[in-house]
């Protein structure tokens, strides 16, 4: 379901956005370092801090809805939308992931920006402890501006 | 009751894009990058409808949103719950987010590509400083 293309979009740097909803539709969002498509295609883990966490925990183990959008400095942008599987705390192979990531997205970041909005904006992100948080990708839209916006690519 | 605090105005300038939640009426949710959420007032806000279809259409089913916004100058992010009140095409607000959307599409390269629709005004419901979600600048400095 998740091609190479997007794979690698998903690996970044992007910014990452969680998107969930509590039992009243109320949605909510939380910041996330990093993401990583599994070998299955079909399973995705995205990282975001632990003192962050608790809300979207909460919402994914009531309902279990998810919306993960990654868009990029060029303004390409994708959205992936499933259901929660898991969740636990991140370990080192997750940390160091996360850390290549931040380095990267910075390295992203000033394309776009001067270094002193760039080095601020991507290191600045609380990334540890961290929770990761999987789940099962049942649809991915493009959401790039422009003609193609909100076309479903699966 | 003036929720929004002047420390904020500077998240809601542009210079980095903000993201929006919506929930459709199905339960299912929907994050959306936008270039810039406006300040109406106080207690409102306005979100700019170009293209992002789900969102607007999420939102005339179920007028609530959670909006995420990051300051340039503080790097402080903040949560903004809001709900969907009316849309306009025309007034000042419109006039005044039209000449922005112009400007920030010029100066990322997507003129033509961004264009206002109309612009979507939202009452603020809470804020939240998210004081957990950001590393200080200070530890960034370290090497952190």
């Amino acid at each position: 379901m998740i091609s190479d293309q997007l794979v690698e979009f998903l690996h970044g740097p992007s910014f990452l956005h969680l998107g969930t909803r509590d039992a009243d539709l109320r949605p909510a969002h939380t910041a996330a370092v990093g993401a990583v498509a599994h070998d299955d295609r079909r399973t995705v883990t995205v990282f975001v801090p632990a003192a962050r966490a608790g809300r979207a925990l909460e919402h994914l183990r009531q309902n279990g809805r998810v919306a993960l959008g990654a868009g990029q400095m060029s303004h390409e942008a994708y959205q992936f939308k499933g259901t929660f599987l898991s969740s636990r705390p991140t370990d080192e192979a997750d940390i160091a992931r996360q850390e290549a990531f931040r380095l990267r997205f910075l390295d992203s970041l000033r394309q776009g920006y001067p270094e002193e909005i760039a080095r601020p904006l991507s290191l600045g992100f609380a990334y540890r402890p961290g929770v990761a948080i999987t789940f099962r990708v049942e649809e991915i839209f493009r959401q790039t501006p422009g003609p193609g916006a909100g076309e479903k690519l699966a | 009751m003036a929720l929004l605090p002047e420390e904020i105005k500077p998240a809601m300038q542009g210079v980095i894009p903000s993201d929006v939640v919506t929930c459709a009426r199905d339960g299912t949710p929907n994050t959306t990058a936008i270039s810039q959420v406006y300040y109406v007032d106080a207690d409102h806000v306005a979100l700019s409808h170009q293209f992002f279809n789900k969102t607007v259409r999420n939102v005339r089913e179920n007028p609530r949103a959670a909006v995420w916004l990051i300051s340039p100058k503080t790097f402080d992010s903040w949560d903004l719950e809001v709900e969907f009140e009316r849309s306009e095409t025309s007034g000042p607000v419109f006039e005044t987010m039209d000449m922005q959307v112009e400007a920030i599409a010029s100066m990322v390269g997507m003129k033509g590509i961004f264009k206002l629709r109309a612009a979507d005004i939202y009452r603020v419901i809470s804020v939240t400083k998210n004081v957990d979600e950001r590393i200080s600048l200070g530890e960034i400095a370290d090497g952190r």
